[in-house]
């Protein structure tokens, strides 16, 4: 190893540069109202442990119990947040970038071609915009072929974007579970 | 419709229908600040210091060009500031202070005197 590597030795991950204007924005208001006791350091750090655990496999799993119990499926579509309580399940990530949101409502199916789906003419569409209090999830169809598969089967054909509806689910590589 | 009429009636985030670029396909990994600025914003709703109405209006109160030019939680993080100076929370300079303090750990000379 030579002399020039001991002079710059490599810093820990996560402090290695920098933070930016903001990064150092949220540190000093998080700081600031910890200091005045209106919360403490350590919900912060739960609740990014809560963030961690969410993942698009929750939303899956309830596509799958949706497809294999009747029962759920119509609890789901009639009040999607309790059904999604039964399964430990309270919240979900949505499109926010602009490109998507402002063509979504005006142009769909064109969206819908740049994610590689194609809706033929003779099917309806229908967008569902989120709001700062409301989100969507659209339960996709069950693919053909599908008859003998486990629910954790199906949960593992199901992605993030057909959850947002923009392709369909496909039973692929003979629904190996991720 | 004239203009102005339409400024009235389109807030800077109802942009549904307008025209815009192809759809880019990116998983965004939330950076550490983001996941932490994320969180902040589920602990004051928790203790209703600023509920996610509150924040809504405090992205929109940003005025067009900063929510056109800052990222999702860079405008999240202007909002909060915001509205803790309207609650009276904080205060501006407070934050300054602790801005620079925060830098300084990084190396910074202040850029505002010391109180």
């Amino acid at each position: 190893m030579s002399q020039h590597e001991h002079d710059h030795p490599h810093a820990e991950i996560g402090q290695s540069e920098r933070p930016g204007y903001y990064d150092m924005m949220e540190t000093a208001v998080r700081e600031l109202l910890i200091e005045k006791g209106l919360f403490e350091a350590g919900e912060i750090r739960r609740q990014i442990e809560v963030l961690d655990s969410r993942t698009p496999a929750l939303g899956a799993k309830v596509v799958a119990r949706a497809w294999v119990d009747a029962d759920f499926r119509a609890r789901l579509l009639a009040n999607g947040r309790t059904a999604c309580e039964e399964l430990g399940i309270s919240f979900y990530d949505d499109t926010k970038l602009k490109p998507y949101r402002a063509r979504a409502v005006s142009e769909p199916r064109a969206v819908l071609a740049e994610f590689g789906t194609h809706i033929p003419d003779d099917v309806e569409v229908r967008v569902s915009d989120s709001t700062a209090l409301v989100r969507y999830l659209v339960l996709p169809r069950r693919p053909d072929g599908t008859a003998g598969y486990s629910e954790e089967q199906l949960a593992g054909l199901v992605t993030r974007d057909a959850m947002i509806g923009v392709i369909p689910v496909t039973a692929g590589e003979a629904g190996v579970s991720r | 419709m004239s203009q102005t009429e339409n400024l009235l009636k389109r807030l800077p985030n109802d942009i549904g229908g307008l025209p815009a670029e192809p759809i880019q396909r990116v998983d965004h990994e939330l950076e550490p600040w983001e996941k932490r600025c994320h969180a902040l914003a589920d602990v004051l709703d928790f203790h209703k210091i600023l509920n996610t109405e509150e924040k809504r209006r405090g992205v929109e109160a940003l005025g067009s060009e900063m929510i056109g030019k800052l990222t999702y939680y860079e405008r999240w993080i202007a909002a909060f500031a915001n509205i803790l100076f309207q609650k009276g929370i904080l205060t501006p300079t407070e934050l300054a202070r602790k801005m620079d303090e925060v830098a300084a750990r990084w190396g910074d000379e202040p850029p505002h005197p010391p109180a």
